[in-house]
């Protein structure tokens, strides 16, 4: 039997998710695309929207902290700055450009039919289950190159109200909108059906993200589910070997859900535990919700074909970020969309290592799986 | 119209990887640039990819070509000529 924690942070989640996934699919918001398009067609539109939604959670998170909203701040589950971050990310930022798309686009992609996503999806859970088998050597690594005295934020490190730092941002975000931005464009001709400015689904995504942090404690984060489903499917075949791992027998996470007194555990093994009923419910939505969309539209189509270094390309991307982001650990949208706007410096280090490794990757698509 | 249309082109990148519609629109345009110019051929491009809709006639526009996207069915079909 459920608890009425378990089955509300369940509800809240799969709604995120849901309204997540319908979101992107109408804008077809691809966070893997925007740093892919800069270095592969000079097209900055995106990350103008991409750094607006950073900018718009940023301010969010600010008021709902000022206000007293927030239980937890930072969010449950941030981790300090570690130099090894960086490597994860940068393997990250390649993995998605190859999977053409994200953790979060391969799952709206896939709910919409695109079978490529599906061979992402399935690569994504081979390497997270990969990251349990070098888990002792990179938790070493980690804290050999864990910096700021452990520090998760900026502010913590500077001593100063997380306000001071917001301020700065929106000064410099003010000049820029008088100065660089000016008159370049903030909507774009699309013909597709339904079609939702990426500005309003960037606006749209900041507040599912501050739902989340409000009503389950942190921003969207999916990716240790990706390593519990994938652990879930490794013991059906060598049960005695997940349950040598270290990283899949512990359970680490304890779990408060707001507006609840019941401390739930959890961790990255194949149970239905606190990640279990977090992050599910999450995969689930963005998939029910982006196939929803697309079937309202009458797009929902599978097509069987695809060149063989496309299906090599998107397994082998799959691959390369399911374990990036133990690696780091957290996806981009747990990053970017979380830690960026709260100045987590974990958040900081992956975005150094994300950007070469997204060049590194669109080189790759250009010059072999795509020709 | 004094000039007949000899020949269209079609390429199907439904269920492609992204940008595999924008890399295959631009590489072709390139290749076929005097064709185009002169009317001689048109490029149709069917594709899954709703960015695509965007990106394309944003960047084909902007090398002078006239584009038209339209939904058949289930895809849209981008149309690149003169």
């Amino acid at each position: 039997m459920l608890s009425t924690a378990t089955l509300y942070v369940i509800s809240v989640s799969l709604l995120l998710g849901g309204t997540a996934g319908f979101v992107m699919h109408r804008s077809d918001f691809c966070i893997a695309g925007v740093f892919r398009d800069l270095f592969l067609f000079r097209q900055a539109f995106m990350l103008r929207i991409l750094l607006l939604l950073i900018f718009a959670s940023m301010i969010l998170f600010e008021l709902a902290r000022h206000f007293g909203i927030l239980r937890d701040y930072p969010y449950l589950w941030i981790a300090p700055a570690s130099f090894s971050n960086i490597i994860g990310a940068f393997l990250f930022g390649i993995g998605m450009v190859l999977a053409g798309g994200c953790v979060v686009g391969t799952l709206y992609k896939m709910g919409s039919g695109n079978l490529l996503s599906l061979y992402a999806f399935g690569g994504l859970l081979f390497g997270s289950v990969l990251y349990a088998e070098i888990h002792p050597l990179w938790t070493s690594l980690f804290a050999q190159t864990l910096v700021f005295s452990g520090l998760a934020t900026l502010p913590q490190l500077l001593d100063v109200d997380p306000t001071v730092p917001v301020l700065l941002v929106a000064l410099l975000v003010s000049a820029l909108w008088a100065g660089v931005l000016r008159g370049l464009p903030w909507t774009r001709g699309a013909a597709a059906e339904g079609y939702l400015q990426p500005w309003k689904a960037a606006l749209f995504l900041a507040l599912i993200g501050l739902l989340s942090y409000v009503f389950v404690g942190m921003p969207l984060g999916i990716t240790t589910a990706y390593t519990k489903l994938g652990a879930m499917v490794e013991q059906l075949f060598f049960p005695q070997h997940v349950a040598g791992l270290s990283y899949l027998s512990a359970q680490p996470i304890h779990y408060l859900p707001p507006f609840s007194d019941l401390t739930l555990i959890g961790g990255a093994g194949p149970h239905f535990d606190a990640v279990a009923i977090i992050q599910y419910p999450l995969i689930v939505g963005i998939v029910l919700g982006s196939a929803f969309s697309a079937i309202r539209l009458g797009e929902f189509r599978v097509h069987l074909r695809a060149p063989r270094r496309q299906i090599v390309s998107v397994i082998a991307g799959g691959v390369m970020m399911g374990l990036a982001c133990r690696m780091t650990p957290g996806c981009n949208v747990w990053h970017l969309l979380g830690g960026l706007p709260i100045f987590s410096l974990q958040a900081v280090f992956y975005l150094i290592g994300l950007l070469p490794g997204a060049w590194v990757g669109s080189r790759i698509l250009q010059k072999i799986v795509v020709r | 119209m004094s000039e007949q249309i000899a020949e269209l082109i079609e390429f199907d990148i439904r269920g492609q990887i992204c940008p595999s519609t924008l890399l295959t629109a631009l590489r072709e345009v390139n290749s076929h640039r005097s064709a185009l110019k002169t009317g001689r051929v048109q490029l149709a491009i069917m594709t899954d990819n709703r960015d695509s809709t965007a990106t394309i006639p944003d960047s084909v526009r902007n090398m002078g070509y006239a584009v038209t996207v339209k939904k058949t069915q289930d895809h849209y079909r981008i149309l690149i000529g003169k």
